[in-house]
């Protein structure tokens, strides 16, 4: 019984995780092989996952996750590790932390009709942009391939950097002042010190910073079903509302059931590999 | 010396530039759309943005009159609340196995919960609608409640478990000797001690539910459902599309709440948000 007892208090929560993952994984590993619209499923093998490696759309929706994901990563963690390093000694942090932490406090859905008003709908980039005289024209930002994706990631950096920059911050603070200090007393200057002692010691955190951050940024579903629903021409589809798009708007099942079970063989490397080693590694 | 100092100066002056820029960058979005929530439909969409309203309360009207605003309202509390407390009876024995018992397996358990994180909702979309649909729990809040404890329970677990890793063993160990059960020692002592860890994980789990977009989009069809974070993307009516006016005013019903909660647990945050790794 006293051996027992510990797996008795975390039962239950991994019994309700399981339910909701492993049991979803078998479920989506059988429906791949059918197809499913409306009547009964049809045993159809392996013709889904023949079709979805053929199909340009599953393919441009990866690589379109994997654009915008990795810019809009670049960005925030330059961006926050930028602001953080000027933030963090400065007399007025706790004011800079509560006004950039706004954006992150809003629901997505509502800040993604925010940037839809802006750049399209109320045309208010186009228009200051206009009054600065940079262009001479409104801009559709809706139809150019890189505009469209650049107004996702836009709106995922102005709501997301915080999100590292809180962290990094907080970090930064932990670090021992005495070390800054004696370098400081031996003629190093802040850039150095920030550059040679402070952001090496603080590589586990920003992996677990970055790693969660990328997590989130690759299952991006709301903006894009908000903002564009993957216009122009299926550019700035992410694999989130491909599977949506397969699932719900086209009613293949099987198939979409045969996206998501490629996309959590991949989830499970990545856990298995990054998340693993970086929280291991991250107990600062 | 004095280039240094002056050197110095400019340095500031770098640092409040950029700061200064970025926190101009994070609020002026945000008063612009709050002007477009106070301010009639007639003045969002039109030729020439206007940048100076006229300030009017037809949003507020609407959203109460044209919309069962306080069904959403309700949905969301009661979904986010029920949510939370499902969370908190599973993560914290769950949490006090991983934290103060050593056991096989415990690490793999412990990276199982966390590795739940990583799942893109997306990818379990369907099955979980199957099996909604399958238990009768479509467009209910049982449906959103049970979907939002599953999304949080790693994260949940995981900030709970790095706080009780912080409690002295001696603390446990004494009240051990004085012959207390497990259970008591985990009611009676860990929990008090570690509630600010708590109360973090519920403030974090609350936003992620607030947020939650594609599960309740799946589930939601009425206003049985409805969710304030859903309901925005169906804002929409007659010839000129979407009613941005409503969605803004709701946008920022739902965050004054949020950001007196996430300001009273400040210190705890970056915490919370790396679910334990970082102790800020």
């Amino acid at each position: 019984m006293r051996r027992l007892f510990p797996y008795l208090l975390v039962a239950p929560a991994v019994l309700y995780l399981l339910a909701i993952t492993l049991y979803p994984g078998i479920f989506a590993i059988w429906q791949s092989f059918h197809f499913v619209k409306f009547g009964p499923w049809q045993w159809t093998g392996w013709d889904n996952y023949q079709q979805l490696f053929a199909d340009r759309e599953f393919w441009a929706a990866l690589w379109n996750t994997l654009v915008m994901g990795s810019i809009a990563l670049t960005l925030q963690c330059a961006l926050a590790l930028l602001l953080a390093y000027h933030a963090y000694r400065d007399p007025f942090v706790r004011g800079w932390r509560i006004i950039f932490l706004v954006p992150m406090l809003f629901m997505p859905s509502a800040v993604a009709f925010l940037w839809k008003l802006a750049f399209n709908d109320g045309r208010i980039v186009s228009d200051l942009l206009m009054r600065v005289g940079l262009i001479d024209a409104n801009i559709a930002f809706q139809s150019s391939i890189p505009l469209a994706r650049m107004t996702l990631i836009l709106a995922d950096v102005w709501q997301w950097t915080p999100f590292l920059f809180i962290i990094f911050v907080a970090a930064l603070q932990s670090q021992d002042e005495e070390i800054e200090e004696a370098a400081r007393l031996d003629g190093a200057s802040w850039a150095a010190i920030f550059w040679n002692i402070s952001l090496p010691l603080m590589r586990p955190v920003i992996a677990v910073a970055v790693i969660l951050r990328g997590i989130d940024i690759t299952t991006m579903f709301a903006n894009v079903f908000i903002m564009t629903k993957g216009t122009p021409g299926g550019s700035t589809e992410t694999i989130s509302y491909f599977i949506y798009r397969i699932g719900f708007k086209t009613f293949n099942f099987g198939y979409a059931s045969a996206a998501s079970v490629l996309m959590l063989i991949l989830t499970i490397i990545v856990a298995q590999v990054l998340v693993k080693r970086a929280f291991r590694s991250g107990r600062v | 010396m004095a280039s240094q100092r002056r050197k110095r100066g400019q340095n500031r002056v770098v640092r409040y530039l950029i700061l200064g820029s970025w926190a101009l960058f994070c609020l002026v979005p945000v008063i612009w759309f709050l002007s477009i929530g106070l301010r009639p439909r007639t003045e969002i969409i039109t030729p020439q943005p206007i940048y100076v309203p006229t300030l009017s309360l037809d949003a507020w009207n609407m959203i109460w009159s044209d919309w069962p605003m306080g069904s959403y309202l309700r949905n969301s509390v009661l979904a986010i609340v029920g949510s939370v407390a499902i969370d908190l009876v599973l993560a914290i024995p769950a949490a006090y196995s991983l934290s103060r018992y050593t056991y096989r397996g415990r690490e793999d358990i412990g990276f199982y919960i966390l590795s739940t994180r990583m799942m893109a909702p997306a990818i379990v979309a369907i099955p979980i609608f199957f099996l909604f649909r399958n238990m009768g729990l479509l467009d209910t809040i049982w449906a959103l409640m049970l979907i939002y404890a599953a999304i949080n329970l790693s994260v949940v677990t995981w900030i709970i478990r790095s706080y009780m890793m912080d409690i002295p063993q001696e603390l446990e160990d004494a009240a051990r000797t004085d012959g207390a059960s497990d259970l008591r020692i985990l009611w009676e002592i860990i929990i008090p001690a570690v509630l600010p860890g708590i109360i973090t994980a519920a403030v974090i789990a609350m936003i992620f539910a607030i947020n939650e977009f594609l599960f309740t989009l799946l589930i939601a069809s009425t206003k049985n459902a409805y969710t304030m974070s859903v309901a925005l993307a169906n804002f929409t009516g007659g010839s000129d599309g979407v009613i941005y006016n409503a969605i803004a005013l709701v946008a920022f019903l739902a965050f004054v709440p949020i950001f007196v909660v996430v300001v009273a647990i400040q210190k705890h945050l970056s915490r919370g948000l790396t679910m334990g790794a970082v102790k800020g």
